[in-house]
């Protein structure tokens, strides 16, 4: 028994031994490949699969393998660096027909996301001929190509006119395939690393996919092996969606100068028609617009209009910047105007009404339409509301509300409830509150208001309610709301009963 | 029938005519008598009593509300308030009509109608209108820079039809203006209340109300200027 114990201590102490060689020599190792390996390994890591596995994935031998995603890409040769974003911009509109997704490929490609559409448009070699026969009505030429891969489609469609008909591939195992066939310039990759490669003999995307990972990425840097990876689809790369537009823009230009602001009214009808249905057809309202007038040697005068709720509506809109346009005074002669919305806001339920018109004649406005006209002519911080602050002290106890919004009502309601019962507040209340020094004959009181110490306007305070006494008459003019300093004991008047 | 209302000649209907057929283009309304009785621009004196078409608020003074035509404030009207001092309760004077305007329109209807109060002297207090049942979130205060945007403001508040009442204070006007302010008035359906100094009594005014508020020993004295459809001459307010 003790020489057992024995034996497999011995054993125990020489396995720790070896264990700790083989630690030392594989941290030995470790430093010595540490020097070649930390330049890449950190950035570049092999795929999951290949970590797992210690081998690379098997290609599947029964049936195609269909990926989940499936790119189509568009290339417009013809388009050109600085006008082809707008342009693409348009593009993006005439693909959003068929997808949701779609991303643009700067300089000059389209990249959508189909898998999503098969369903609706049937198989992808339909969807593809669909979408390529939309950049024939447009009259543009353009290469395509359908891949599982992002970066595999645009390679693809960079390639180049096919021989036969476009490249439709929506078997994963077979697009290396495919893809080997391409010449390496269909990467896009800067001219540095295609030298490079070219001065190496490889000119096809093959003798690319044939080189080993660890060197290519010594070559070339870690990315393009991720592009490599991305293309095989063995990487997800993720791709930001386009958005149209949110703003409306749009600008016109006239034959002669104006010199009147009343002419420019006439003049910006149009964009604000144009303008409400663009905001019409997005089911969304704005809150703001812009108006620039252009000058021939002036900066431009910028008009901004104000709105009192987000609205759709082009009477609405055409009712404020009239306000504005006649208020206006012209600098110099205007050459053209820019109507640019401000960002966009979805349209609330609560302020379409269908029978708004029907029910006001067609010459009733609403309230939000009245403030803003208001504003429009007499500026923004001329018409407010006014609300109540929970707070003692009387000239603490409201503010202005330059907001309107019907939310406020609840909160007010409750405090008005709460209110009632205190002694009688004056309608009118002076800002500043005035010395008094003739005599007074008070009414009602005292209430001691004895509050705000904590921010250093505290007051201490008795009110009463006066009236004020003037020559033999016993009371004489207004009810008044008057208060004595507790400290001080002088008398001040700060509210009128109207 | 009446056939005609202008001053303009009649014209001949043909004989034979149907009574109830439409009117062609380009000939002459014919109104009933009913129909321009009811217009409330005509003034019928004789018929003070009855109640006229627009409702009236009461004032929430039994005696006043005795003296005006149908027991309350017009609606859809220019009152005017002459008072050289603020302070006299003038205010007052209507809050209990705004109050109770509100609270039924918005148990009648959605939304409570708008007060807008155009140049006030002072800052209107909103803890002493929430006191009285005003709903603050109704309320808009106007603060325009001349008298005459004030004007303007009126008169795009009083027809924009959204406003209860609309409250402007002015020093003084001309009687343009104030026709104008009628009309929209009229036409929006809203309670307008004029407040001017005491020195425009002697001129003319279309408003079809218009009071005079005068400190008086012990209480304000209300002294009806005019009263379209009722009898001029003072008011004892009693206790509301």
């Amino acid at each position: 028994m003790k020489s057992h114990a024995a034996k497999s201590q011995a054993a125990k102490s020489q396995a720790a031994k070896s264990q700790a060689a083989k630690s030392q020599a594989a941290k030995s190792q470790a430093a010595k490949s540490q020097t070649a390996k930390s330049r890449t390994a950190d950035l570049f890591s092999p795929p999951r699969s290949w970590k797992a596995g210690g081998v690379p994935p098997r290609p599947q031998t029964g049936g195609q393998v269909r990926s989940k995603q499936l790119w189509y890409a568009a290339v417009f040769p013809q388009l050109t660096e600085p006008e082809s974003a707008a342009v693409l911009q348009r593009l993006c509109m005439h693909a959003q027909q068929f997808t949701s997704f779609v991303s643009i490929e700067a300089p000059n490609a389209l990249l959508l996301e189909i898998k999503g559409s098969l369903k609706l448009f049937g198989p992808p070699e339909a969807l593809h001929a669909s979408l390529d026969a939309c950049w024939r009505r447009l009259e543009l030429p353009a290469h395509s190509a359908t891949a599982p891969s992002t970066l595999a489609a645009l390679w693809l469609a960079r390639g180049g006119p096919p021989p036969a008909a476009p490249p439709v591939i929506e078997d994963l195992g077979a697009l290396a395939g495919r893809m080997a066939e391409l010449p390496i310039a269909c990467t896009a990759w800067d001219m540095a690393h295609l030298q490079t490669l070219r001065a190496m003999g490889v000119t096809l995307m093959g003798e690319l996919l044939r080189l080993p990972r660890a060197g290519l990425a010594r070559r070339l840097g870690p990315a393009a092996v991720q592009e490599l990876d991305i293309a095989l689809a063995r990487q997800p790369a993720p791709r930001r969606a386009f958005v149209p537009r949110e703003r409306f823009r749009e600008r016109c230009d006239f034959d002669t100068e104006v010199e009147h602001a009343a002419y420019l009214e006439k003049a910006a009808e149009p964009l604000i028609v144009r303008c409400a249905r663009f905001l019409r057809e997005r089911q969304a309202g704005v809150q703001k617009l812009h108006l620039k007038l252009r000058h021939r040697t002036q900066a431009a005068t910028a008009v901004h209009l104000g709105l009192a709720s987000i609205t759709s509506e082009h009477r609405r809109l055409m009712d404020v910047l009239t306000q504005k346009l006649t208020r206006l005074e012209l600098s110099a002669p205007v050459r053209g105007m820019e109507l640019i919305s401000g960002s966009l806001q979805p349209l609330s339920a609560a302020s379409l009404d269908a029978f708004a018109a029907a029910a006001g004649g067609g010459g009733r406005d609403t309230a939000p339409q009245l403030v803003e006209r208001l504003r429009a002519r007499l500026g923004e911080k001329a018409v407010y509301g006014v609300a109540l602050i929970p707070e003692h002290r009387p000239e603490a106890a409201w503010r202005r509300v330059h907001e309107l919004r019907p939310a406020l009502a609840a909160c007010v309601g409750g405090h008005a409830a709460d209110r009632g019962a205190g002694m009688l507040r004056p309608v009118w209340l002076l800002e500043v509150p005035l010395p008094l020094a003739s005599g007074l004959w008070l009414e009602q009181g005292p209430e001691r208001i004895e509050s705000g110490w904590w921010d250093g306007k505290g007051v201490a305070r008795d009110y009463y309610i006066a009236r004020r006494i003037s020559g033999a008459r016993q009371s004489d003019g207004a009810k008044l709301w008057v208060f004595q300093e507790r400290q001080s004991k002088h008398w001040y008047l700060h509210g009128m009963f109207a | 029938m009446l056939r005609e209302c202008g001053g303009r000649k009649p014209k001949p209907t043909p004989l034979g005519a149907p009574e109830g057929r439409e009117p062609r283009m380009g000939e002459r309304q014919i109104s009933s008598l009913g129909s321009i009785l009811a217009d409330g621009r005509v003034w019928k004196l004789k018929d003070a009593s009855a109640a006229p078409a627009r409702p009236v608020w009461s004032t929430g003074y039994g005696s006043l509300d005795a003296r005006l035509p149908g027991g309350g404030w017009p609606t859809a009207s220019l009152i005017e308030v002459l008072l050289d001092d603020t302070g006299l309760g003038e205010v007052q004077l209507f809050l209990p009509a705004l109050a109770e305007c509100q609270r039924r329109m918005e148990q009648g209807r959605t939304d409570a109608p708008w007060l807008v109060w155009i140049a006030p002297p002072h800052e209107p207090y909103a803890p002493a209108l929430a006191q009285q049942g005003i709903e603050l979130d109704r309320l808009l205060v106007v603060r325009p820079d001349s008298a005459t945007e004030a004007l303007w403001a009126a008169e795009q508040a009083l027809g924009s039809g959204v406003c209860a009442a609309v409250f402007l204070w002015l020093k003084g006007t001309d009687d343009r203006w104030l026709r104008r302010l009628k009309l929209a008035a009229e036409a929006g359906g809203a309670l307008g209340v004029l407040f001017r100094p005491e020195r425009h009594r002697f001129e003319s005014s279309p408003a079809s109300l218009r009071l005079l508020m005068t400190q008086g020993e012990h209480a304000t004295h209300l002294d009806l200027l005019k009263v379209q459809g009722g009898r001029p001459g003072p008011v004892d307010l009693g206790d509301p």
